[in-house]
């Protein structure tokens, strides 16, 4: 009984220690911070009126959580998939620009486009769109396998082996 | 006389005469040659014309059915009470607004008209509808032209073909300036003689008898002089038009050439592009009362200004119409209808072009790598911008009234305040707003390209990040902002002082930077290596290299608007550089795709360490010289950004991003005279202001994998806690940092346990 009660505040202390907000809000410490002692700011400005007091949000646990795309978006890639298909890569670039410009923040988006440089030839290209669309997938692990795939693949193409099998590795350790 | 010499007259006058028709004979060939040449090429040296970004409808798009309304009415659409039929019109009820689109031909596709229902609600489309009631996923509407790159002092003009001119245009001309027009061959005897007699009881000239074809053929190939001589020539030329072409032809031509306005040094030819400048719409789309109102222009463009001589204008439109009715061309009702009309002409500004002067020279300075000049002047090529209409006009409103206000406070009355602002999307790098200057219809010097000047504390961030991505730093790590003398090869001493002149000791790398402290700067620059700062520059997308000089550190370095706006841009771009655009297509006068400029990105900086330094920009706008944006941001808007002012106040900068907009502000003196301003006292409220006016989200990029979010004591440094000490701040830095705890903060602490309580149950307290 003791050693329950003891396990939990050490799992409650350890927790409190390392509990980690994602994705990013300004932290509302409490209580509201005092002019910086001793520092005054080294560029003068007019006194700002003081900003709005606000609670203190309570961070939220890091969860798994995969992208989707927008109905908008999703039209947007089918009809860019088709434009591929047709070898017509420039015109399925465009469409998935527009696509980009809605929700420029969804690495599923940026795959797309990876895939459309790849088809074409692009690898360069393919494997920065895979970059790109890996360093946005956090907490989403199927979409970053499948941007490590992409930079995996693109870089084979290139013949840069190594560096695609630790791409490969990456998006295979995403998979399990 | 004798009979020879009398016979010697006679031959020598035959002889002047057969000169004389021989020389006529030479002349009108010669004549005829010019028209037949140039007429039948009908190339009319056509200016390239330049789109706005087309506006995307779509369910969840963030548009209320006022500002949908109000994009309607930008791009001239018409509303009426009526289920609209005819592409160009819209019906609004309440929150809905039925529409039937124009057919446009972008470059990438050909979006047909087509009838919409846009239903919205609390300033978002939340349904999308075509007219059988099918959801419709997304849809381009037409997007507004917003100018062209004419010549110097050059013509400007849109071409029409005759299916896009309404019936009554050449009906409406051929009353009122030339109603024999259908019959006779070139010109009209009877009204010349007319005319003469009218002129010749004036004493001057009054009145003048051309037919529309002299007048097409003075407008296409002569010059301004009314001489006797000038009149025979285009008299014979207008016959020799007739001659050799059809009614329609001239007529055609006619509406395309003629001179229908003036705007600086831009001269408004056709009837297509007058339209635009008068009414902000395609031709076709003009009624009655506006087709009357260029009619009326014709005659005299400066004397019928209807901006500046609107009752002048109505008077002789109204005439018009009182014409066109007594020759059968419209009923009473339709008349009536048309006089009650005001004469509707828009405001100069966002409409027909030319007034976008920084942007539109982007533009232009973009397609000279690929395009003469010619071509993009005389070719009729059709470039498909990145340039957004609204952020635009936010930003011109807001440059210009802080540079008001700040003048007012300024000493100095001999000279204004100047400013530029770039706007950019940054992660496909598009520039979608720029402002050259504070008269922003003046295409004078294009500051936020060619002013270079120097850019302060703005050079911070990227020795932050260099000194981040050598892996001998993080966010927490501390630097001293302690005294420095350096010796300089030239046997100088450097003595570089905060601006308070205080030394502030060892402190955090996150508040040297929001309290942008110079003596913790260059320590921290000296300890990471110059070339490895000036290394930076040219990897986040400066095309040089800056000089491995000590004072590059506190920002002597000299960068235009733009390229700030370029190095800024990887920053918010997560360590990835775009080259930032203001043109996605080029296609041609037949619509050809030409040239596309797609979205490349490189990956530049490490994103652990850009997420580091980004973190600590958001400090800078939380609690160091940005914090005074939070006036006019709305709560909850997290941005990020830095202050820049550069040696004796010369020169104020902002520069900072969103989630979805990154812009950079100047201000200064032209003749580079310090302003007084710092950074966060000019620039920052431009920022700020515009930040707020454009509906932008807040930056929100989740902590990468690799790195922690940790609090730790502001001013020293050290591990921390909400409640355990003064002042907290939440910082990224590697994980695997363990940093030493600021006394009362240790791990087990009854603090700890409080603050997991708290987020545990999830109460404030």
């Amino acid at each position: 009984m003791n050693k329950a009660r003891f396990s939990i505040l050490v799992i409650a202390a350890t927790l409190a220690a390392c509990t980690v907000p994602q994705p990013y809000e300004p932290p509302r410490p409490t209580p509201e911070p005092a002019p910086t002692p001793g520092g005054t700011p080294v560029e003068t400005q007019p006194v700002p009126p003081p900003p709005p007091i606000e609670e203190p949000t309570p961070l939220p646990p890091p969860v798994v959580r995969e992208p989707a795309l927008g109905a908008a978006s999703r039209a947007l890639v089918s009809q860019a998939q088709q434009q591929a298909a047709a070898q017509n890569f420039a015109m399925a670039a465009a469409t998935i620009e527009r696509a980009l410009r809605i929700e420029p923040d969804n690495p599923l988006l940026w795959i797309e486009l990876g895939k459309v440089r790849q088809a074409e030839g692009n690898y360069q290209q393919a494997e920065n769109m895979g970059r790109k669309a890996a360093s946005m997938a956090v907490n989403a692990p199927k979409t970053q396998a499948a941007a490590w795939e992409l930079v995996a693949e693109s870089l084979r193409a290139q013949g840069k082996n190594v560096q695609a099998q630790e791409a490969q590795t990456r998006a295979d350790q995403m998979r399990r | 006389m004798t009979k020879k010499l009398k016979k010697q007259l006679l031959a020598g006058g035959a002889l002047v005469l057969g000169i004389g028709i021989l020389a006529l004979l030479a002349w009108l060939f010669y004549l005829d040659r010019i028209i037949t040449q140039q007429f039948e090429g009908r190339r009319w040296t056509l200016p390239a014309q330049v789109y706005a970004e087309p506006l995307e409808l779509y369910v969840g798009q963030a548009l209320g059915a006022d500002a949908l309304e109000h994009e309607l009415q930008r791009l001239g659409y018409t509303r009426i009470d009526t289920a609209p039929k005819s592409p160009g019109t819209y019906r609004r009820r309440g929150e809905r607004i039925d529409l039937v689109t124009r057919r446009f031909a972008f470059w990438d596709e050909v979006q047909e008209s087509q009838a919409l229902s846009v239903t919205t609600s609390r300033n978002a489309i939340t349904r999308l509808q075509d007219a059988q009631g099918v959801d419709v996923p997304i849809f381009r509407l037409d997007p507004l032209l917003i100018g062209s790159i004419f010549p110097i002092h050059g013509e400007d003009r849109i071409i029409v073909t005759p299916d896009e001119v309404p019936d009554l245009l050449p009906a409406a001309l051929k009353v009122v300036e030339d109603r024999k027009f259908d019959t006779h061959h070139g010109i009209n005897v009877s009204a010349i003689l007319r005319a003469a007699w009218v002129n010749l009881r004036a004493g001057q000239i009054e009145q003048g008898g051309s037919t529309l074809t002299q007048q097409l053929v003075k407008s296409y190939f002569l010059d301004n002089r009314r001489t006797l001589g000038r009149k025979i020539e285009e008299a014979f030329m207008a016959m020799l038009l007739e001659l050799h072409f059809e009614k329609q032809d001239i007529m055609n031509a006619y509406i395309n050439e003629i001179y229908l306005g003036q705007d600086g040094q831009r001269a408004i030819h056709g009837f297509g592009l007058a339209s635009q400048f008068y009414f902000g719409k395609p031709l076709a789309e003009l009624q009655l009362h506006e087709i009357a109102t260029l009619v009326a222009i014709v005659r005299g463009p400066s004397y019928y200004d209807p901006r500046r001589r609107p009752e002048r204008v109505q008077a002789r439109r109204d005439l018009i119409l009182k014409l066109m009715h007594e020759y059968g061309l419209i009923d009473a009702g339709q008349m009536k209808v048309a006089l009650a009309r005001p004469l509707g002409v828009v405001d100069i500004g966002g409409h027909g072009g030319g007034y976008y002067p920084a942007f539109l020279d982007l533009v232009r300075r973009t397609l000279r790598r690929d395009y003469r000049e010619e071509d993009l002047t005389e070719a009729g090529l059709k470039i498909f911008s990145t340039l957004n209409p609204l952020v635009q006009s936010r930003a011109e409103t807001v440059l210009k009234q802080e540079l008001e206000r700040l003048d007012k406070s300024r000493k100095r009355k001999d000279a204004k305040l100047e400013g530029v602002v770039v706007v950019t999307t940054p992660q496909n790098g598009e520039v979608i707003a720029m402002v050259g200057g504070r008269e922003t219809n003046f295409a004078g010097f294009n500051r936020a390209l060619d002013a270079k000047r120097s850019i302060g504390s703005l050079v911070k961030p990227v020795i932050y990040l260099a000194a981040i991505e050598s892996g001998r730093f993080h966010a927490a790590s501390i630097v001293d902002d302690a005294a420095i003398e350096l010796k300089l090869p030239n046997g100088q001493v450097w003595k570089p002082q905060n601006i308070s002149k205080e030394l502030y000791g060892p402190v955090p790398l996150v508040r040297a930077l929001a309290q942008s402290l110079n003596l913790a700067t260059v320590n921290l620059g000296l300890q990471v290596g110059l070339p490895e700062v000036t290394r930076e520059f040219r990897a986040l997308g400066l095309d040089r290299e800056p000089p491995q000089l000590p004072s590059v550190l506190l920002g002597a370095l000299d960068v235009s608007p733009l390229e700030v706006a370029q190095i800024y841009n990887a920053f918010a771009n997560g360590g990835f550089n775009t080259q930032l655009r203001a043109v996605r297509a080029v296609v041609d006068a037949e619509g050809k795709p030409l040239k596309s400029f797609a979205l490349e990105v490189t990956p530049v900086a490490d994103p652990n360490a850009v997420y580091q330094v980004n973190r600590m920009m958001v400090e800078v706008m939380e609690r160091g010289t940005g914090a005074g944006a939070r006036a006019y941001l709305p709560p909850g808007l997290v941005v990020a950004g830095k202050s820049g002012t550069s040696s004796d106040y010369r020169d104020s900068w902002f520069a900072g991003f969103s989630g979805g907009h990154l812009a950079v502000v100047w201000i200064g003196y032209d003749d580079n005279a310090p302003t007084g301003l710092t950074g966060s006292s000019g620039s920052l409220a431009v920022w700020a202001r515009l930040m707020a006016s454009i509906g932008t989200t807040p930056w929100s990029v989740p902590l990468p994998e690799g790195l922690k979010e940790t609090w730790i004591e502001y001013p020293t440094g050290l591990g921390a806690k909400p409640g355990c000490v003064d002042e907290p701040v939440a910082v990224a830095i590697p994980a695997s940092v363990e940093l030493p705890m600021a006394p009362g903060c240790e791990p087990g602490v009854i603090n700890s346990f409080k603050e997991w309580w708290q987020r545990f149950t999830g109460s404030d307290q």
